[in-house]
């Protein structure tokens, strides 16, 4: 994986995001930020209940402080490291265990790891695992870069929107970035505010989009092929689909994406996929 | 005036048109292949950048139309969508729905832009626009009050209501979690994982009613084989 060194965050798929809020976010430091180089990512993972993708998943493992599943993605996790499963083994497994099977709990409770019985019913898996993330995080006083996210973007139409619902959520929960990554999409909710997105690890895919969820956002940018001068996104009138950066010369790096919205705003990008 | 919907309904009766935009005809084509005659498009369209060379020659030869549509500000869906309002006039059709196969899954933006496509489709065309892809069927539902017959046997468990474009002032009935004149926006309530209003064994499920001040996505599941 290519690193760059400077300012910002090395993410797991090397992603750097790097958000210069200029809003205020209650109760939290300005800046939450800090510098990282190369190598020095550090992140949690939630795991969802999708099939899953064996790279990611062991990139993302290796780098994360806390790993967690949320209730049937335990299943998924137990097939996917049949052979070496001492080596997965998640910090806590959290939901209402309705999708767990009994030996893949059993398996994981007789392993030390934590299981997590949530019943309320109004949220979704995904965030119930999200509020004992941030709450481990902060009990345990680690310094993170961002929460990483697999799955939640495939499968029931519902279900994919209720993890852009969970996204909205977060970030009243928790100043850290959450991201979503599942086959070869991201998905992240940018605050209102200016935020600049590194985009030149080598691992973009060659697509990205700019998607009011929610509602109307007055948007400008820089470094996209198709850039937004101050105008309004919003379904049925304005939805940046299938964008891409800005081309440099051969052999130049890309330029930083920035975003400026006045409403939370969702940036998706691809992921490149092998020999891409 | 109340909007009436079978949203399943679709899976039972013929087309009268059919298209694909640009790619779907290799799908189409790999799908049928030992009865391809009987899976002809009326057309295909799109910037044919997907299609091969093959296909487009199998079809072209076969009498479909070959629509180019080079606007890059349109996807292939909307484009395709525009023609067949086109020709569903020029023909002077009686339609009830136009459903679209595929849309739904993939790229993340692309699942946006079918959305996108729906919310355009409102000021194209008075007709419902369906998407269906796996298990989930995606509708937008038009400010104003909607009755959604549910009860065809094709229904799925769950459903939902998701206020994509912004808030939505929100009244139902049928559900097993109703709302009663509240408002539906991402990052305060949506409705998910919802589903129908339990009736006694025997007995039809009831109509779900939907009264909506802006446009809001209707999502539910169809039954997969066994359930």
């Amino acid at each position: 994986m290519v690193c760059h060194q400077g300012r910002g965050i090395q993410m797991c798929t090397g992603v750097r995001l790097r958000a210069h809020t200029s809003s205020h976010i209650k109760g939290f430091d300005s800046c939450p930020w800090s510098t990282r180089g190369k190598g020095t990512q550090r992140i949690c993972l939630i795991i969802l209940n999708q099939p899953l993708n064996k790279d990611y998943l062991h990139i993302l493992w290796r780098k994360a402080l806390l790993r967690a599943c949320a209730d049937g993605a335990a299943n998924h996790l137990y097939s996917s490291t049949a052979g070496d499963r001492d080596s997965f083994l998640p910090d806590y497994i959290s939901g209402d265990f309705d999708s767990i099977t009994a030996e893949v709990k059993a398996f994981y409770g007789d392993k030390g790891c934590k299981l997590i019985e949530t019943a309320d019913q109004d949220l979704t898996d995904f965030t119930k695992c999200l509020v004992i993330m941030v709450g481990e995080i902060q009990r345990r006083q680690l310094q993170v870069d961002a929460i990483v996210t697999l799955g939640g973007l495939a499968g029931r139409f519902d279900q994919t929107m209720a993890s852009v619902e969970t996204l909205h959520h977060a970030l009243s929960m928790t100043p850290l970035p959450l991201l979503i990554l599942q086959g070869s999409s991201l998905v992240h909710l940018l605050r209102p505010g200016s935020h600049r997105l590194e985009v030149n690890t080598g691992l973009e895919g060659s697509w990205c989009s700019l998607i009011p969820v929610g509602g109307a956002c007055q948007t400008t940018t820089t470094g996209l092929k198709w850039n937004l001068s101050n105008q309004v996104l919003q379904f049925g009138k304005l939805v940046s689909t299938s964008n891409t950066y800005e081309p440099v010369g051969p052999g130049h790096p890309r330029k930083p994406v920035t975003v400026t919205t006045d409403q939370p705003l969702i940036w998706s990008m691809g992921i490149c996929e092998d020999g891409q």
